[in-house]
């Protein structure tokens, strides 16, 4: 009988990149994969701890597994492992619990534990780029690590105490990794990394990474997923026109105050902000922009808030991913004293999600009767499901193949008052 | 699941290994030296092992016996041998005040240099700086004259008390404009934002803004009426 390993990841997109690569190769080693706990050997809660929340539901997903009577292998990995080992090997003595860095053994780890040489509490050498490529991922986009780590220590964020310090991986490694996953049939690739606009492999930079990436002879589309606006050059804009490039760029603002950025010392201003969107939609007036945007953090006035919801409007983002500000202990910004009372920031927070939907629907409807190439990732009862270039979910009536792009025409958005998808029909 | 029921295994090609682990080093650093600058600010000279560093860069460091470490801009040369920081004790913190306790001979935890706020080498060699610093947000700037002897500079020093005008010997007199808000000792009297609203350096300059956020925000603003770029502005906020 074939063992069967179930996945449960939390988080950003570098923790499903890891989650597809290791499922990837658990399948080569002839196990089944699956996406919950229900009758698994083995099951892997991959976490993120960026805020108190997602520490909830790590651990939500680790006791209603256990609730539910999983009594197979469980590992718990991911930031939160890397951040609350201790305590969690505490709680859950049975568990492994796996560093980042160790992350990408896991494989090796269950197969070490099956034939019964090891137990809870090892110490598996990985490493953060030793991630086969995956030919059967979760996801219909391949994702491709080029980064880990970062080194600009916001006063907000617990990522450089459980990722590190920034790691490149070398330019060779990713565009080995990216003509495989094309040869596994991906028609887009998604460049992820914690901080990847700092990518430095022996002084190649980011542009100069993306212009090999984009020059590689195969037919595939780029995805860049999040970005931090600070260190882009002239080189980069010019990339943004190449057609193998998604219009599309998830660029973390965080706050429109420049007060507020100052405290939280991100690396840039919201003028260099307004300054990059500004030539994003000079190369296209729809690119699709997305951002995060955290409210209520220590000292944010009403004003400064009030330019963070400004800045919705102003910038026309097609998302918004609206945080409430959460203290994670051990950053500088929990030791600021002038907080913002939880009621009042669940009060910001809900303002800003309206505006933002408002902003989004306004986004979108721009799109009705233009064509696009949809990457089907969905396909139900009648209907099937991708995005396009710009990133905006279409739903297109009908059977159509997974993995598949297909030429549509926008006809109209769905009434749903949160996440409307486009309608379309298929054209020539 | 059905996909993974038609995978093809034989697709699946083993990538490269790459063994780097991105842990953050930390060692212990035996304290070579202390000056005492004023009551409540000092310079810890520090081992540097094989800690190698470009100007600008900050360590974090903590005492030997806890687990909480602080940011502190490196203060020394690249080229020196050892390390120094300059740190002030600030009331009722938990680190500095600690830093402040240990003697001579004792060590401190320190973790591998970090950080951006450095000189962007691509800039030519005649390129004029303004470094703008208040209190110790000056470490950073005595690490990159004394790094770099030849730069082209203009250091304005925002303090309340001319005493706070730490080692400014190693700065050329021309070039070093102290500031102090609290009494009249310094070059000017007022703060380095009123300075700097009557003496412009013009658009070319690259200002480096290092210290607390106020200052650094109320610099920017000056900055931006006197039609500077923020591609040309750098800043370091310590608190
Ligand atoms: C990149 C970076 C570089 C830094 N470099 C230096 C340096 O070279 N020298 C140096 O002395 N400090 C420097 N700092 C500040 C330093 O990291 C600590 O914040 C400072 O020593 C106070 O730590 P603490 O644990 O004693 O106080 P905490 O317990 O952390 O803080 C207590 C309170 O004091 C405030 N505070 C922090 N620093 C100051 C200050 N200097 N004056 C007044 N109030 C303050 C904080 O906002 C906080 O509310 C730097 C900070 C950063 C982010």
């Amino acid at each position: 009988m074939k063992r069967k390993v179930g996945f449960k990841t939390l988080g950003c997109r570098l923790n499903q990149f890891e989650t597809d690569a290791l499922a990837s190769k658990f399948v080569n080693l002839g196990y089944d994969v699956v996406e919950d706990s229900k009758d698994t050997d083995v099951f892997v809660v991959n976490t993120c701890t960026v805020t108190n929340q997602s520490d909830q539901k790590s651990r939500y997903v680790v006791n209603k597994a256990l609730n539910q009577g999983h009594g197979g292998m469980l590992i718990i990995t991911g930031c939160m492992a890397n951040h609350h080992k201790e305590q969690l090997e505490k709680r859950y003595p049975n568990a492994y619990v796996i560093n980042n860095d160790q992350k990408s053994a896991i494989p090796q780890l269950v197969e070490a534990h099956f034939n019964k040489e090891i137990k809870p509490s090892n110490d598996h050498k990985g490493g953060v780029f030793s991630y086969a490529p995956a030919a059967e991922t979760f996801h219909t986009r391949s994702m491709i690590k080029i980064q880990d780590g970062c080194d600009n220590y916001c006063t907000f964020c617990i990522i450089p105490k459980v990722r590190g310090r920034a790691v490149s991986r070398s330019v060779d490694d990713i565009l080995e990794n990216i003509r495989q996953v094309v040869s596994f049939g991906y028609k887009e690739v998604v460049i992820t990394g914690v901080n990847i606009s700092r990518y430095n492999d022996n002084g190649t930079n980011f542009s100069a990474l993306l212009k090999q990436i984009v020059d590689l002879d195969l037919d595939f589309r780029v995805r860049i997923s999040s970005i931090e606006p600070d260190s882009f050059d002239d080189e980069f804009f010019e990339l943004l026109k190449h057609p193998k490039i998604t219009p599309h760029l998830h660029l973390c603002l965080q706050s429109a105050s420049e007060s507020v950025l100052l405290k939280m010392r991100r690396m840039y201003t919201y003028k260099l902000y307004q300054r990059i969107i500004e030539r994003l939609r000079t190369i296209d007036p729809l690119f699709n922009i997305t951002t995060d945007i955290i409210v209520g953090f220590p000292e944010e006035s009403v004003a400064d808030f009030q330019q963070s919801l400004d800045a919705v409007n102003e910038m026309q983002f097609g998302h918004v991913h609206t945080f409430k500000y959460s203290k994670r202990e051990d950053t500088r910004a929990a030791r600021m004293t002038n907080v913002v009372p939880e009621k009042e920031k669940t009060k910001r927070s809900e303002e800003l999600r309206q505006v933002a939907v408002d902003a989004k629907i306004k986004y979108r409807k721009q799109f009705i009767g233009k064509t696009q190439q949809v990457l089907i990732d969905t396909v139900k009862d009648g209907y099937s499901k991708g995005y396009g270039e710009y990133y905006i979910p279409v739903k297109i009536a009908g059977k159509l193949k997974k993995n598949q792009l297909y030429n549509i025409q926008i006809l109209d958005m769905e009434n749903d008052s949160i996440d409307p998808c486009l309608r379309a029909k298929i054209v020539e | 699941m059905e996909r993974f029921k038609k995978m093809n295994k034989q697709a699946i090609i083993m990538s490269k290994e790459v063994p780097v682990a991105n842990k953050i080093k930390t060692d212990l650093h035996e304290i070579l030296d202390i000056r005492y600058l004023t009551d409540s600010t000092f310079v810890l000279r520090i081992e540097k092992k094989e800690l190698d560093f470009e100007a600008g860069q900050h360590v974090c460091v903590g005492p030997p016996n806890g687990i909480h470490t602080r940011e502190y801009s490196i203060y020394s040369a690249e080229q020196d041998d050892c390390l120094e920081i300059l740190v002030k004790e600030v009331e009722n913190g938990l680190v500095s005040p600690s830093l402040k306790k240990l003697q001579k001979g004792g060590f401190v935890v320190v973790e591998e240099p970090v950080g951006y706020f450095t000189i962007n080498k691509n800039l030519p060699a005649n390129q004029k700086y303004v470094f703008i610093a208040s209190g110790t947000g000056i470490s950073p700037f005595h690490s990159f004259v004394l790094s770099k002897p030849d730069l082209n500079y203009t250091l304005l020093h925002g303090v309340k008390y001319a005493e706070e005008a730490y080692e400014a010997d190693a700065f050329n007199k021309e070039d070093y404009v102290l500031c102090t808000s609290q009494e009249s000792k310094g070059d000017y009297n007022g703060r380095v934002t009123d300075y700097l609203k009557t003496n412009s350096f013009g658009k070319d300059a690259h200002y480096y803004l290092c210290g607390n956020c106020n200052m650094i925000h109320d610099v920017y603003d000056i900055l931006e009426e006197q039609g500077v770029s923020t591609d040309n502005i750098h800043a370091e906020v310590y608190f």
